[in-house]
């Protein structure tokens, strides 16, 4: 593996969308703040926002950074540059990746040291608040599996459609489901073995989908762009 | 190491709706080729092939040495490529380019990327949303020619640039050139940008290679006869001639294989020979695709 080339295709990511992730986190902590202003309304359209925040930022990555540089005809020349197809897919892969998790770490960290400190909703809410901030985290490895392996706008806005009406209707079953619903309103969070199935699953769904990916990309012979 | 900068035999790929077929291409180090194909003859896939981004069938291909697409890590090291779809990233200046292909390759000459600079108009602090495709098609270039390259693979890069920018670009890539140890693949379908600056002409169509040779054999050994044929008399394809065509009694021989003896075994034939014309390589190469695809579907 070319390591430092795939270390300059990450920096270069880094650099490219530094300030797309920077407004996220803006917006998130936006409407963190927002969410503490007192009355229901303002907590609900700030724990939307919250969560609008990281989906965006879920969204964006695999958008720009995969399928913008595929329609923007960048392959031709990041194909040009001594690596392998591979070696584009991993460094496609990590960069999404960690650059994905620096709004998420972030809003996330930040939005559970609110609920804990400030005391203004049951610390109950904290396994659902990280349950639902999984699900962009799901929905983004969707899109970038899509973008990858479909090569094509079609799959990624079809992946796209997918995840963002997916997160509501997941979101209301969730809430759905009494002992989730019942634990959210306690004053200390409950960690019952439903609560980390599910946020085990989504980290093995996570890790299942960018295998897949890189098994599948490591599959193919020729290099469309 | 002196292996042919390229060197592709028996090369052979398949798609559902075309397929590229047994590609013998040698081109020796510090030669020029010109490829030249219709749209859609191939080029493309063929340079895609010497990059190791598409995957042989079957046959061998090297570049530099290497095998690929097994060696394409080492060989693009030395591999310059640059193609007219290739675009840069637009939210950022040249500047920014040129410091990240800096980091990057150990062989950057600051120096010449400064010159190619002045040379060819461009401000590496501009933003290259917006600027002129002529300027996009330097700036790619002047990224390529600044790592200095063993081998150059460029895709129609003077496609769609205004004359002056053409002549721009052809003039530095002639002068890259004097760097003997440098090879050069330029593929277009603009035979006139191909014959300003290659040795070597390949001509490729549907997938077949359909000629290859020096470029002045190719001008040297092509000509067209204007025949006057006695009344009544179809004048006859002689040994050389590809093609005869004829209106009542004016008729044009075209040939590959021209000798002094040929028109005046024409003559013997009853005809009179009207004139010898020397062929430019756009009608040696529409010739040649004609001839080929008649051969094919005989």
């Amino acid at each position: 593996m070319n390591r430092s080339l795939i270390g300059e295709l990450v920096l270069k990511d880094w650099r490219l969308y530094r300030p797309m992730i920077l407004s996220c986190i803006v917006a998130g902590v936006g409407a963190l703040a927002l969410s503490q202003w007192g009355n229901e309304p303002t907590l609900v359209v700030g724990a939307v926002g919250f969560f609008i925040a990281i989906i965006m930022a879920g969204t964006m990555l695999p958008l720009a950074g995969i399928m913008t540089e595929r329609k923007n005809k960048h392959l031709a020349f990041l194909m040009s540059l001594p690596i392998t197809f591979l070696e584009y897919t991993t460094a496609k892969l990590i960069s999404t990746l960690l650059i994905f998790l620096v709004p998420w770490l972030t809003l996330v960290i930040l939005a559970i040291s609110v609920i804990e400190f400030r005391n203004f909703v049951p610390h109950g809410v904290i396994p659902m608040t990280l349950i639902l901030s999984g699900l962009p985290f799901v929905g983004m490895c969707i899109m970038i599996a899509a973008a990858l392996v479909g090569e094509s706008e079609g799959w990624a806005i079809a992946a796209n459609v997918f995840c963002q009406s997916s997160y509501g209707l997941t979101w209301y079953f969730l809430d759905r489901i009494p002992v989730l619903h019942n634990n959210a309103s306690k004053p200390k969070p409950v960690w019952d073995p439903l609560t980390l199935n599910i946020l085990g699953g989504e980290l093995v769904l996570i890790l299942v989908i960018l295998a897949l990916t890189y098994f599948l990309q490591s599959r193919k012979r020729d290099f469309v762009f | 190491m002196n292996h042919p900068a390229i060197d592709m035999s028996g090369v052979g790929k398949t798609y559902r709706f075309f397929s590229l077929e047994n590609i013998e291409l040698k081109l020796p180090r510090g030669e020029i080729m010109g490829l030249i194909g219709p749209n859609g003859a191939g080029k493309s896939t063929t340079i895609r092939i010497l990059l190791g981004l598409v995957h042989q069938d079957h046959g061998d291909v090297r570049v530099l040495g290497h095998p690929m697409p097994a060696g394409q890590v080492a060989a693009k090291w030395d591999i310059g490529f640059a193609s007219e779809d290739m675009r840069l990233y637009e939210s950022q200046t040249l500047g920014w380019h040129m410091q990240w292909m800096q980091s990057i390759y150990r062989n950057w000459d600051s120096g010449y990327a400064q010159r190619l600079l002045q040379r060819f108009g461009l401000r590496a602090e501009q933003r290259l949303k917006g600027i002129s495709h002529g300027q996009r098609v330097k700036s790619t270039l002047l990224l390529v020619l600044a790592r200095k390259p063993k081998l150059l693979v460029l895709d129609e890069p003077t496609t769609g640039l205004d004359p002056v920018a053409r002549h721009e670009i052809l003039r530095e890539l002639t002068d890259v050139m004097r760097d003997e140890g440098r090879s050069v693949l330029f593929s277009s379908h603009n035979t006139q940008d191909v014959e300003q600056i290659s040795d070597r002409i390949t001509f490729i169509d549907r997938g077949r290679i359909i000629d290859s040779m020096d470029k002045e054999m190719f001008l040297d050994r092509w000509r067209r006869l204007r025949l006057e044929a006695p009344f009544g008399v179809t004048l006859p394809a002689l040994p050389g001639v590809i093609g005869v065509r004829q209106e009542g009694r004016m008729a044009i021989a075209t040939t590959n294989a021209f000798n002094p003896g040929l028109p005046h075994a024409y003559e013997q034939t009853g005809a009179r020979v009207q004139r010898i014309e020397n062929m430019t390589l756009e009608e040696i190469f529409v010739a040649n695709v004609e001839r080929s695809r008649e051969e094919v579907e005989v």
